[in-house]
């Protein structure tokens, strides 16, 4: 079990909840679950099998590709951000 | 280099600066020194909307010495909703000149160098090269890539943020001692994926706050008091109020920052999905065609909440996600084949996606128009600024 936090922006497919709990064992099954009943949503956060270029991913705090990317292993409690490039000023 | 990172670089206070920045000279950690510092520092702040309004405001309270001032565009209402350093006074005004006046009433001491221009590949480096710091306060992902790209060639640290409804973003980019804009996002998100403020809304304090922190950020930098925001990134959340943040990397594989400076070209970055496809029309055109009672079906994709700021008369609405629901779904189509049709949005972006897509489904691309620059044009060049017109019917499927 890890917690996804959601930005505002992809709340419309999370009910508008902030944080909700997935079971997974790492980043990619987090995210395929969190994707599968919406292919709009699975293509804004993947492309193929890879991370959108404007997209990044955190596991508490650190950059997933500091880790060990989508195969970064979660255990309970760890939380997960989802941050896309926004460029409104 | 900074201020900061070069100790003989200082200025002398006059004795209203040493009253006026009294509560900085208390600062154990600040004093007159760094004070000095800032008086002696430059800052370049590209954009002076949401962000740039704070921004430009504190950071001449807090005594900079030069500030640049970068846009092109002019104060309208609809900025002054979170664009807080323009006012009704300044309505028609450049925003250089409306932002200075107000910059040199905090502190009449600073030095204001006002570039009425939009960056571009031309002038971006003679710009940026004039200043120790870079802010960016721009509203479009191809001046937030150029803004970087010339940072990293020419060594500048790029204050960054940015702002989409009730998020916020911000961070430091200095390449040589962390990562870049585009270590984190190599290219832009499509053009469907990517709203601005003026397509998806702001909450007007939102960037009040990240712009803050940007002016927070300068003051570090060129100071050297604390430790900025390199390798970092600042998630701020407005609905659930929660500031996060994440550590990040230089990217080995970076397109930009993993090359020499002197090997960077600046270039510019398009949009995915941003080559043109099928046909473009002005405002001015449209307004004459519709005047002259020719044929043509004009469809605003905009969010029906868009609506509400004014539409084209004549206008049908049809969201764009109505208008992808319906070609996927492989009914009845949505819009007549048999017609010329102009595409209307904000800005001119998603009317271009959602040709795109028309043409895909099999429409004439000879017969679709995107209205250039969209109600943003059509507003400004055609319709009196405030007035409306809400004749029309939605079609809605």
């Amino acid at each position: 079990m890890a917690i996804l936090i959601v930005p505002s922006a992809l709340r419309r497919y999370s009910n508008q909840q902030t944080r909700i709990t997935l079971v997974a064992n790492t980043v990619q099954e987090l995210l395929e679950r969190f994707t599968h009943e919406s292919s709009e949503l699975r293509n804004y956060i993947f492309s193929g099998s890879t991370l959108r270029k404007f997209v990044i991913v955190s596991k508490n705090g650190q950059d997933i590709r500091l880790l060990d990317g989508l195969l970064t292993s979660l255990g309970v409690n760890d939380e997960v951000h989802v941050v896309a490039g926004v460029a409104g000023g | 280099m900074t201020a900061a990172s070069n100790p003989a670089m200082s200025a002398v206070l006059t004795d209203s600066e040493l009253r006026r920045f009294g509560r900085h000279l208390i600062l154990p950690e600040f004093g007159l020194a760094a004070q000095q510092r800032l008086k002696a520092g430059s800052v370049l702040l590209i954009g002076l909307g949401g962000l740039g309004s704070p921004s430009s405001l504190y950071l001449a309270a807090a005594g900079v010495g030069r500030i640049g001032l970068v846009d092109a565009d002019v104060v309208e209402e609809t900025n002054l909703q979170r664009q807080i350093v323009h006012g009704y006074a300044t309505l028609g005004h450049l925003k250089t000149e409306s932002a200075a006046a107000r910059m040199l009433d905090i502190n009449p001491d600073l030095q204001i160098e006002r570039h009425d221009v939009r960056l571009n590949l031309e002038n971006a480096l003679d710009l940026m090269a004039q200043y120790d710091v870079i802010v960016d306060g721009t509203d479009n992902f191809p001046t937030r890539y150029l803004v970087n790209d010339a940072c990293v060639k020419l060594g500048k640290p790029n204050v960054y943020g940015g702002v989409l409804r009730f998020d916020g973003q911000l961070s430091v980019f200095d390449a040589r001692h962390g990562p870049c804009y585009r270590c984190l996002f190599p290219e832009p998100p499509p053009i469907e994926f990517a709203p601005n403020c003026a397509e998806a809304g702001v909450l007007g304090v939102v960037p009040g706050v990240i712009g803050s922190l940007q002016a927070t950020e300068v003051i570090k930098l060129l100071t050297g008091v604390g430790s900025p925001m390199i390798g970092r990134m600042l998630i701020y959340d407005g609905l659930d109020l929660s500031f996060t943040t994440i550590q990040i990397a230089k990217a080995a594989d970076c397109p930009v920052c993993s090359h020499p400076p002197a090997d960077i070209e600046l270039k510019e970055t398009a949009m995915a999905c941003s080559a043109p496809v099928g046909r473009s029309m002005s405002s001015s055109v449209l307004q004459s065609r519709q005047q002259a009672g020719d044929d043509l079906m004009v469809v605003d994709v905009r969010n029906p909440a868009e609506w509400l700021s004014g539409t084209i008369f004549g206008s049908i609405g049809l969201p764009m996600p109505d208008i992808t629901r319906a070609l996927r779904q492989a009914g009845p189509p949505p819009l007549p084949k048999d017609r010329d049709l102009v595409l209307v949005c904000q800005s001119g972006m998603r009317s271009s996606a959602v040709i795109r897509s028309l043409v895909d489904a099999g429409y004439d691309s000879g017969r679709l128009y995107n209205l250039e620059r969209g109600m943003a044009a059509w507003t400004s060049d055609v319709y009196p600024p405030g007035a409306k017109n809400l004749h029309r019917e939605r079609v809605s499927n």
